[in-house]
C-alpha cells in the first residue's frame, strides 16, 4: 500500500513538472477533452434521465407512507441529483469509459514502444501523453456532470408531472424551498477531483503497462478499479471535508 | 481543420454548459439580475430560524427575501428585508417571524398591527421593538417544534395523571362515585324544584312590583292633577278660604276631642265596674267549679243532677195527669 502510494505520487509528480511545458500539452488538451468529456455526454445524460426518473418515483413512494409534503419530491430530487447522484453515477460510468480508454491506449504504446521513442526524441512523455489528460478530465468531468445534474433534475421534474401526483409547482417549490448553491458547487468540485483521480490513475496504469496485450488489459481493468475506488474514497473525503465543516 | 473542430466543439459544449447551470442555479434561486428592489429594517429580539435568503410575505404573497440578518446593541437583532420595488407595505407594519411548514424553513411576514395573532408575547414582542424611527418593530412566534416539546409535555403530564387516576380509581371509589353521581342527580332535582317554586314566587312578585308601580303611576298622576290643581286655585286667590275652612274645621275638632275625651272617661268608669262586675263574676265561677253552693252542686254533682232530672219526670207525668184526670185529684162536692 505504501509503495502503492509512493508511486502514484512519484507520478503525480512527473505529471505537474509536465506542466510547465505547455507547447507540448496545450495542443493536444481538446483532442482530449473531446475524446473524455464530449463524447461522454450521451451516456452521462442517459445515466442522469433514468437516475431522475427512478429518484422521483422513489420519493413519492416513500412519502406516501410517512406524514411529509409530496412537494418534497423535488427537494430530494434536487438535493440528490446535485450534490451525490450526478457526480459519483457519471464519474464512476466515466471511470469505466475513460480510465479504460487511457489505460489500454497508453499501455498499447507502451508495449509498441512507441512512449520509449517518445522519449528518445527528447519528448516528455508526461507532457505529451499525460497532462492533457489529465486537464481535459479536469476540465470536462465538471461539463459532463453538470449537464448531467440538468438533466436529472429536469427528468425527475417531468416523471413528477407525468408519472405522479403531483403538479410541475409543487415540484419547483420542492426544488426552490432548500435549495442552496453551495450544492451545485459541491457537486461541480468533486466531480473535478473525480476527474483528475480517473484520468491520473488511467495514464499510470498505461504507463506502466508490460507484458504485451495481456498487460494492456490488466492496465484497464486496474485503471477501472482504482478510478472508481478512488471516485468513492474521494466522496467520502469531500462530505468530511465539506459538509461536516460547512456552517449554514 | 480536426483539431479546430475539436475546439469548437469543446468550446461550445463548455460553454453550453456552463451558461445552462448557472442559468438554472439563478432560476433556482430565484436571483434577481438589475432588478430594482426596496429594502427596510426591521428588529427583533430574537429571529427563531430564519436565515439570510429566507422568503418575506406580504398577504400571503410572497414579496422578497431576507437580505441580512445582524447582531445589534441594546440585545436586538436587526434584519433587513429586501422587496420588490412596486411592492407597497401594509399601513401601520409589522414583521412576523413563523415557520413556512412543517419542515422547519421560516418566513418574514409583513403585515397591519391589526392582524398579529392574539397571542400576548407577539404583541409584548412588537410593543418592546417599537420606537426606533425607521425601523420596523418585529416578532418572532414560537417554532412548531418549540409547540411540538411543549405538547409532549403536557401529553407526558396527561399520562402521568391518567396513571395516578387508574390507581386511585378502584372498584370501592367506582361505588363511593355511583352514590355520589346519585346523590348529585337527587340535588338537582331538589334544586331544580326549588328553582321553579322561586321562580313561581318572582312571577308573583314581579306582578306585584307591576302592580304597585301602576299604583304608583296612578297615583303620580293624581298628584299631577292635584298639583294642578292647586295650581289654579293658587292662581284664582282661594287658598285663603280653604285655610279659613281649615281653621274653623281644627275649632270644631277640638270641640269634639273635648266631647271624645269626655266620653272617653265615662268609658273608664264604666270599664272600672265592668272590672268589678267580672271579679264577682269570676268569683262565683269559682264557686261554682269548686263545687260550693246550690250551682255548684247541681253543676259538679252528676246524681243531684239526675235526680233532679227524674224528679222533673215526675213533676211532668204529674201535670200530665192532672190535665188528663182532674177529678182524680179535685174532689168537688156542693154537696
Amino acid at each position: 500500500m505504501f509503495e502503492s502510494v509512493g508511486s502514484v505520487s512519484r507520478f503525480a509528480a512527473y505529471s505537474a513538472r509536465g506542466l510547465t511545458d505547455v507547447r507540448t500539452w496545450l495542443p493536444a488538451v481538446t483532442t482530449q477533452a473531446r475524446l473524455l468529456g464530449v463524447d461522454s455526454l450521451p451516456i452521462g445524460a442517459f445515466i442522469a434521465l433514468f437516475t431522475g426518473i427512478v429518484l422521483a418515483l422513489l420519493a413519492s413512494y416513500t412519502f406516501k407512507d410517512v406524514a411529509v409534503p409530496l412537494y418534497l419530491v423535488g427537494t430530494l430530487v434536487e438535493k440528490t441529483i446535485t450534490m451525490e447522484l450526478a457526480a459519483v453515477l457519471t464519474g464512476l460510468a466515466l471511470a469505466g469509459r475513460v480510465g479504460a480508454s487511457i489505460a489500454a491506449e497508453l499501455g498499447t504504446m507502451r508495449v509498441t514502444e512507441q512512449i520509449d521513442a517518445l522519449e528518445t526524441l527528447a519528448y516528455d512523455p508526461y507532457a505529451y501523453l499525460v497532462v492533457p489528460r489529465v486537464i481535459a478530465g479536469v476540465i470536462m468531468f465538471p461539463v459532463v456532470v453538470a449537464a448531467a445534474m440538468l438533466v436529472g433534475v429536469t427528468a425527475g421534474w417531468m416523471a413528477s408531472i407525468f408519472l405522479l401526483d403531483l403538479s410541475s409547482a409543487q415540484f419547483v417549490k420542492g426544488l426552490r424551498i432548500f435549495f442552496d448553491p453551495f450544492d451545485v458547487r459541491y457537486g461541480i468540485v468533486k466531480s473535478a477531483s473525480f476527474g483528475l483521480a480517473v484520468t491520473l490513475l488511467g495514464c499510470r496504469s498505461g504507463m506502466r503497462t508490460s507484458g504485451g496485450a495481456q498487460g494492456v488489459g490488466r492496465a484497464a481493468t486496474e485503471a477501472v478499479v482504482q478510478g472508481a475506488v478512488m471516485i468513492l474514497v474521494l466522496d467520502a473525503f469531500w462530505a468530511v471535508i465539506w459538509l461536516l465543516g460547512r456552517e449554514k | 481543420m480536426k483539431r479546430t473542430s475539436n475546439d469548437f466543439i469543446v468550446g461550445l459544449a463548455v460553454i453550453l454548459t456552463a451558461v445552462a447551470i448557472v442559468a438554472a442555479t439563478l432560476w433556482v434561486q430565484q436571483a434577481d439580475l438589475g432588478q430594482r428592489r426596496s429594502r427596510h429594517e426591521a428588529r427583533f429580539r430574537d429571529v427563531g430560524n430564519a436565515q439570510v435568503g429566507s422568503a418575506v410575505v406580504i398577504r400571503g404573497v410572497q414579496s422578497g427575501r431576507i437580505e441580512s440578518i445582524e447582531l445589534a446593541e441594546g440585545g436586538w437583532v436587526h434584519m433587513r428585508l429586501r422587496l420588490d420595488e412596486a411592492t407597497d407595505l401594509p399601513r401601520d407594519p409589522v414583521v412576523l417571524l413563523s415557520s413556512a411548514s412543517l419542515m422547519g424553513e421560516w418566513q418574514a411576514t409583513v403585515t397591519t398591527r391589526e392582524a398579529l395573532p392574539r397571542n400576548p408575547d407577539v404583541h409584548r414582542q412588537i410593543a418592546e421593538a417599537e420606537g426606533e424611527p425607521g425601523i420596523l418593530p418585529g416578532a418572532s412566534v414560537p417554532d412548531i417544534a418549540q409547540l411540538t416539546a411543549v405538547a409532549g409535555g403536557i401529553a407526558g403530564d396527561m399520562a402521568s395523571l391518567a396513571e395516578r387516576f387508574r390507581i386511585v380509581f378502584d372498584s370501592a371509589a367506582a361505588i363511593e362515585l355511583r352514590g355520589s353521581i346519585a346523590n348529585v342527580a337527587q340535588l338537582s332535582a331538589e334544586l331544580e324544584r326549588t328553582i321553579r317554586r322561586q321562580s313561581r314566587n318572582l312571577d308573583t312578585i314581579s306582578r306585584d312590583v307591576s302592580g304597585g308601580m301602576d299604583e304608583l303611576r296612578s297615583a303620580a298622576e293624581a298628584f299631577r292633577r292635584v298639583a294642578s290643581r292647586v295650581d289654579s286655585s293658587t292662581a284664582a286667590g282661594e287658598i285663603a278660604a280653604i285655610s279659613q275652612n281649615l281653621t274653623r274645621s281644627a275649632a270644631q275638632l277640638e270641640v269634639t276631642s273635648a266631647r271624645v275625651q269626655e266620653l272617653a272617661t265615662r268609658m273608664h268608669t264604666t270599664q272600672a265596674n265592668l272590672d268589678r262586675l267580672l271579679a264577682r263574676s269570676d268569683s262565683v265561677m269559682g264557686k261554682v267549679n269548686t263545687g260550693s253552693g246550690s250551682l255548684g252542686l247541681l253543676l259538679n254533682d252528676p246524681s243531684l243532677y239526675r235526680r233532679t232530672d227524674s224528679l222533673m219526670l215526675a213533676l211532668q207525668h204529674l201535670v200530665a195527669d192532672v190535665r188528663a184526670n182532674p177529678r182524680k185529684y179535685v174532689n168537688l162536692r156542693i154537696f
